[in-house]
């Protein structure tokens, strides 16, 4: 309680945020079990005590089908965010350790990456394996790498060069070392901003994919997917869109929001 | 131009005095010079005339010229004044000035009015300041000395009439030093004021007029620089008098034994320029080797050579055998830069301890001998002063036993009580353990007493 009254509001805000989401995605699945399970005689039903947010077009529990897209979202990011940043940031570092020959190299594949668009790059892979859950984490991660390596090796080429690294290897300290006491320490909150705003383009790129139907396929519950699936019906019933697109701005805001505090110096 | 008066100047943080009211009045043409050691609140005065004092520092006072007068306590007033009447020469000009811009636009800036009639006079203040070929250069491609007179050309081109100058001798070689006295002494002879805060005391006698002594936010000693410079009056002040290493008693040194190190026929370039050629450096153990030179003659590039930090183009060097590589240490500039930011002194030195399999008991002592206290250690490197932290360097590198020490320049950041308090304690340690001293200075009285040969070049 006391560490959370010393934070400024937006980042008040964007753990009570952070945390109804996680709520609904851990407990959610919990409470409404089956998101794919269709009861057609409840066609459209209103929101009830047991269904708050009622029932879908082919009879399923909006609220299970929600909670399941937000578990989904979010794991998904989760997953592509730390790869790319373990990926990225141990290149750049070795990047900038070695230079030469391995750095030119590296450089030269981070910038052929890069001159692609980040969601040219999920596509092509989405088109290779329709749908698949594999082929979307991969293509993602591959497409954020490339900013973890860049922010990295240039922080790292910095740190690398600076007096105290010199210090510390004229008194003997290896390579271990240096990672933990003089990198790490200029690299984290960096990476942690990078992550948070991360997680944000890798759920905003999952639901788009979804939405423009590459992503993954139905019956999958994406917030994307169930955007699209609902328009058709959006005058009978706006909360079928509604609820997906509340889902979706609320998370983006509190990652948004979370970014640690800035590098000061 | 008439004459500057300032009434009851004082900053306080809170309830807390930092600078005691203090009355002073600049006349045109004559220099006064404020003198005292770091953290003595000499700076602040600077700072509570413009009105730039950082928040939570409060001025009071008032600045009076003619019928005129400024409240200092409203910081806004003075705003208007800036660049016409007060103008302030920045604390290491390397960094004061914008590195993204050319020398001629920048010094331009200082002109209000039309600006193709301020490049013409940026134009010609920089060929009067001998900076002729250098208007097209980037602040980067500046030598210390050359971005000195680009910090004066910009701050006097709009003719200010009190000028604020903020330790302006700081990181110079001896030679800007006296070019930078010269910029002054003919900014005085304009008729204008010239307030120059500083720790040189050399400054302080080349400009002569009034000097005013600070310590702990206090003035101890105001009188003419003839007077307080020869006769000083006040303990404080002659003490920092004596604390100029020309007034050191001379140090005896102890006697070199076998060798230790020989360079033959060292030679560095960069690009087109050649630093050095053919040096041959032989030192020997225990000996004290000074390397004298103007800034930029690559004295810390032979010092980094030896040291193996840096690769020679030609030559080679060889060390004695049977030393461990932890045998050559190096003492840094800024001691600040010398140590992982984030990291607090207590786990940089337990690590240092840790990794050479010293007891914790060796620190402690070491700590003691150089009037350190443990409490220190819970800060992080930029919470500890110039000073104190370059003591603690020199214990982290005495903590591994080493055979040669590489001081560069270790010192020039370092107020004359502090600098005196230091040389003296990094001499006894390095005698107690019979290390090898190389000093790279600019300071030539530093050199001759605090080693026993001095190479120049």
């Amino acid at each position: 309680m006391t560490y959370l009254a010393l934070l400024p509001w937006h980042r008040r805000l964007a753990w009570l945020l952070l945390a109804l989401v996680l709520l609904l995605a851990i407990a959610g699945p919990w409470l409404w079990p089956d998101p794919a399970r269709q009861d057609l005689m409840q066609f459209l039903a209103s929101p009830s005590l047991a269904e708050p947010l009622g029932r879908d077009q082919l009879g399923r529990s909006v609220m299970a089908r929600v909670a399941s897209a937000t578990r989904l979202s979010l794991g998904l990011a989760a997953l592509c965010v730390l790869s790319a940043a373990l990926l990225g940031s141990l290149l750049g570092v070795l990047s900038a350790w070695r230079g030469g020959l391995t750095d030119t190299v590296l450089r030269g594949v981070a910038d052929g990456v890069l001159a692609l668009p980040g969601l040219l790059i999920v596509l092509i892979f989405s088109a290779m394996a329709k749908g698949g859950f594999l082929t979307l984490y991969l293509g993602l991660a591959l497409a954020q790498w490339v900013e973890y390596f860049r922010m990295t090796r240039a922080r790292s080429r910095l740190v690398l060069a600076s007096p105290h690294v010199e210090a510390s290897r004229l008194l003997g300290f290896g390579p271990g070392y240096i990672v933990r006491r003089h990198l790490w320490p200029e690299l984290s909150p960096m990476l942690l901003t990078m992550a948070s705003f991360g997680m944000a383009t890798a759920i905003l790129a999952l639901s788009t994919l979804g939405y423009v139907g590459v992503g993954l396929q139905p019956p999958a519950a994406e917030l994307g997917l169930m955007m699209t699936e609902a328009l058709p019906h959006y005058s009978e019933a706006p909360r079928l869109v509604l609820a997906p697109v509340a889902v979706l701005a609320l998370t983006l805001a509190a990652l948004v929001l979370l970014r640690p505090l800035e590098v000061t110096r | 131009m008439s004459t500057l008066h300032l009434g009851g100047v004082a900053v306080y943080q809170q309830q807390h005095c930092l600078l005691q009211p203090l009355d002073l009045t600049l006349y045109p043409g004559e220099a006064l010079t404020v003198l005292g050691e770091s953290g003595s609140g000499k700076s602040l005065l600077a700072h509570a005339i413009m009105g730039t004092l950082p928040a939570g520092l409060r001025a009071s006072g008032e600045l009076r010229q003619d019928s005129q007068a400024w409240p200092l306590a409203d910081a806004a007033n003075r705003r208007a004044l800036w660049g016409a009447q007060l103008a302030i020469l920045p604390q290491e000009p390397a960094t004061a000035l914008d590195p993204t811009m050319r020398v001629l636009p920048q010094v331009a800036e200082g002109w209000r009015g039309a600006a193709k009639l301020a490049h013409t006079e940026a134009h010609s203040l920089l060929g009067r300041l001998g900076l002729h070929a250098a208007q097209r250069h980037y602040p980067h491609q500046l030598s210390g000395g050359m971005a000195q007179r680009v910090a004066f050309a910009a701050a006097t081109l709009g003719g200010a009439s009190l000028l604020l100058a903020d330790e302006p001798s700081k990181g110079l070689d001896s030679q800007a030093c006296a070019t930078l006295a010269q910029l002054l002494q003919q900014h005085l002879a304009s008729g204008q004021c010239l307030l120059t805060i500083t720790n040189d005391i050399a400054l302080a006698r080349a400009l002569g007029g009034q000097v005013l002594v600070m310590r702990g936010g206090e003035v101890v000693e105001h009188g003419p620089a003839s007077q307080v410079l020869q006769q000083p009056r006040h303990t404080y002040t002659q003490q920092l008098l004596a604390a100029e290493p020309q007034a050191w008693p001379t140090i005896p040194h102890p006697a070199a034994g076998d060798w230790l190190l020989q360079g033959r026929s060292l030679g560095k370039a960069y690009g087109s320029q050649t630093l050095f050629q053919n040096v041959d450096i032989d030192i020997a153990a225990g000996e004290r080797v000074a390397l004298l030179a103007h800034s930029g003659a690559g004295k810390s590039t032979l010092g980094n050579i030896l040291l193996g930090l840096t690769r020679a183009d030609h030559g080679s060097v060889r060390y004695r055998d049977g030393l461990p590589r932890t045998a050559w240490q190096k003492l840094y500039q800024d001691p600040v830069q010398a140590f992982a930011p984030h990291i607090s002194l207590h786990t940089a030195l337990h690590d240092v301890l840790q990794h050479c399999g010293q007891p914790v008991a060796s620190l402690e002592t070491l700590l003691h001998r150089l009037r350190l206290s443990p409490d220190l250690l819970a800060r992080k490197p930029s919470q500890v002063s110039g000073g104190e932290l370059q003591r603690l360097a020199l214990i982290r590198t005495l903590l591994l036993q080493p055979a040669l020490l590489f001081a560069d320049e270790p010192t020039s950041r370092l107020d004359p009580l502090t600098q005196q308090d230091t040389v003296h304690c990094l001499l006894d340690e390095l005698a107690r353990i019979g290390c090898a001293l190389l000093l790279v200075t600019h300071d030539h009285a530093l050199a001759s007493k605090s080693t026993s040969r001095q190479l120049r070049w």
